[in-house]
């Protein structure tokens, strides 16, 4: 007489089955209240925030923008060796200056021993892993020494800062005399 | 007679059609880039990417870094910060100086990312140098990204169009991504509380400006480019004879950022 052991009743079963279904069901629906909508448009992230990441501030702009109203030091920098220096690097971001099309507060221009610190900060011959065909580099107090001035002098007394040749050529155009560089080209 | 007439007269319109034309060519160059110099926009640096609303681009942009050719001034890394205003003591670029004395030591520093430049030589060198060089850094937009796959979240994605980015808003700050990147590109952002890198400067991109850091390289050493575009710098220096390596390729990662003339000093 097995089937006696058997229960008739299955309301434990039906409770727990119940409860399956109430925790699934709760689970989808909190799932989609709580995942973004655009959750696994493109894939398993938020679609939405490409758009997001497009609307990202440019701060930095480029030599170009500077040069639309800074008209006469134009053509000063894009003559000279350093038109690949950024405006940027020296003087901060286009952002802090001009916003949407209006001016907004002045950049810094770097000032007497800065100027040093700001042109040794490539320039300097002692960091030795400056490739010679990319940059000039000099040995700061002997390239001083070397052309017969004070020891003190600050960088742009004899270079001007957004062409460091001008000054010397014209100089030495006055004087009749070659540059060091033009003679070995 | 008639005929050298026939000809003078010809001459004569041929003259005027030139003069013509080239006076409004010359003009109209004049007045193009002024034109666009009135609304305020940028020239456009990658050509037919400004415009594009669709969700990705078409475009399969690579990074290649010079090594032969950086001076560690570290524009690079002042560009990012101004660009992102990166919170002090995280760097989303940086450059690494390589110091190798003649006993094939090698010594790495990285005073503030490269961020004050280098101006000072390292004197902690027992021998002699025997070579130095620099070494830029940055998101290496792995085409098996390792940080993607940890993210437990979805934060960290991975676009079509080839870029790694990190949602914000989605982002619960656990860190796994920091340890998963071979290249500890990653940082966890103390203000916004989140993972956060360098994007190769998605938003720029989109906009069809070159990453900050190769608008304002003074020597060219990071170029960026369009695999595509069979003229593009990038694609003759990938499909032509060139050295050229990625950081740490045992890892599988196969990185989109490439470097011309790495040491196997680096790591």
């Amino acid at each position: 007489m097995e089937k006696e052991y058997k229960s008739k009743y299955y309301s434990h079963v039906v409770k727990i089955v119940l409860i399956f279904i109430v925790v699934g069901v709760l689970a989808v629906v909190g799932r989609n209240y709580l995942l973004p909508d655009t959750m696994g448009q493109y894939g398993h992230y938020r679609g939405s925030d490409l758009e997001d990441q497009r609307n990202v501030e440019v701060r930095s702009h480029t030599n170009e923008s500077c040069f639309e109203c800074h008209r006469p030091i134009r053509l000063i920098h894009k003559a000279g060796v350093h038109k690949t220096v950024s405006c940027e690097f020296c003087h901060g971001p286009y952002a802090d200056h001009v916003k949407d099309g209006k001016y907004v507060a002045k950049l810094p221009v770097k000032k007497g021993m800065e100027i040093k610190e700001l042109c040794l900060r490539c320039h300097n011959k002692i960091i030795r892993a400056r490739p010679e065909e990319s940059i000039k580099v000099v040995a700061m107090p002997q390239h001083l020494e070397e052309m017969k001035v004070q020891v003190d002098h600050n960088c742009n007394q004899c270079h001007m800062v957004h062409d460091p040749l001008l000054w010397i050529k014209a100089a030495n155009e006055m004087m009749g005399m070659e540059m060091k560089g033009d003679k070995k080209n | 007679m008639i005929d050298i007439e026939k000809e003078i007269q010809k001459d004569r319109r041929a003259f005027i059609k030139n003069v013509l034309s080239g006076t409004i060519a010359g003009s109209l160059l004049m007045v193009i880039p002024a034109g666009a110099a009135l609304d305020g926009a940028i020239p456009e640096q990658i050509p037919g990417v400004r415009g594009d609303h669709s969700p990705f681009l078409k475009n399969q942009f690579v990074f290649i870094v010079d090594v032969t050719a950086c001076i560690g001034c570290g524009s690079c890394c002042v560009a990012d910060k101004n660009e992102y205003n990166v919170p002090d003591g995280n760097y989303r670029t940086w450059v690494e100086r390589y110091v190798i004395d003649d006993h094939d030591e090698v010594f790495v520093d990285c005073p503030n990312g490269g961020l004050d430049g280098y101006t000072k030589p390292r004197t902690d060198i027992p021998y002699p140098v025997r070579d130095t060089f620099f070494v830029p850094k940055l998101c290496n937009m792995c085409q098996k990204p390792s940080c993607v796959q940890v993210c437990p979240v979805g934060a960290t994605y991975r676009t079509e169009d080839g870029f790694i980015l990190v949602d914000k808003k989605r982002c619960v700050g656990c860190g796994y991504c920091i340890q998963a990147c071979p290249y500890s590109a990653r940082y966890l952002n103390p203000v916004t509380k989140t993972a956060d890198k360098c994007t190769w400067c998605y938003h720029r991109v989109r906009e069809g400006l070159l990453p900050t850091c190769v608008n304002v390289c003074p020597v060219h050493a990071r170029k960026f480019g369009d695999l595509n575009d069979k003229n593009s710098e990038v694609y003759k220096l990938l499909r032509e004879p060139h050295v050229i390596s990625v950081l740490k390729p045992g890892m599988g990662n196969q990185p989109a950022l490439h470097y011309l003339g790495l040491r196997r000093e680096v790591v």
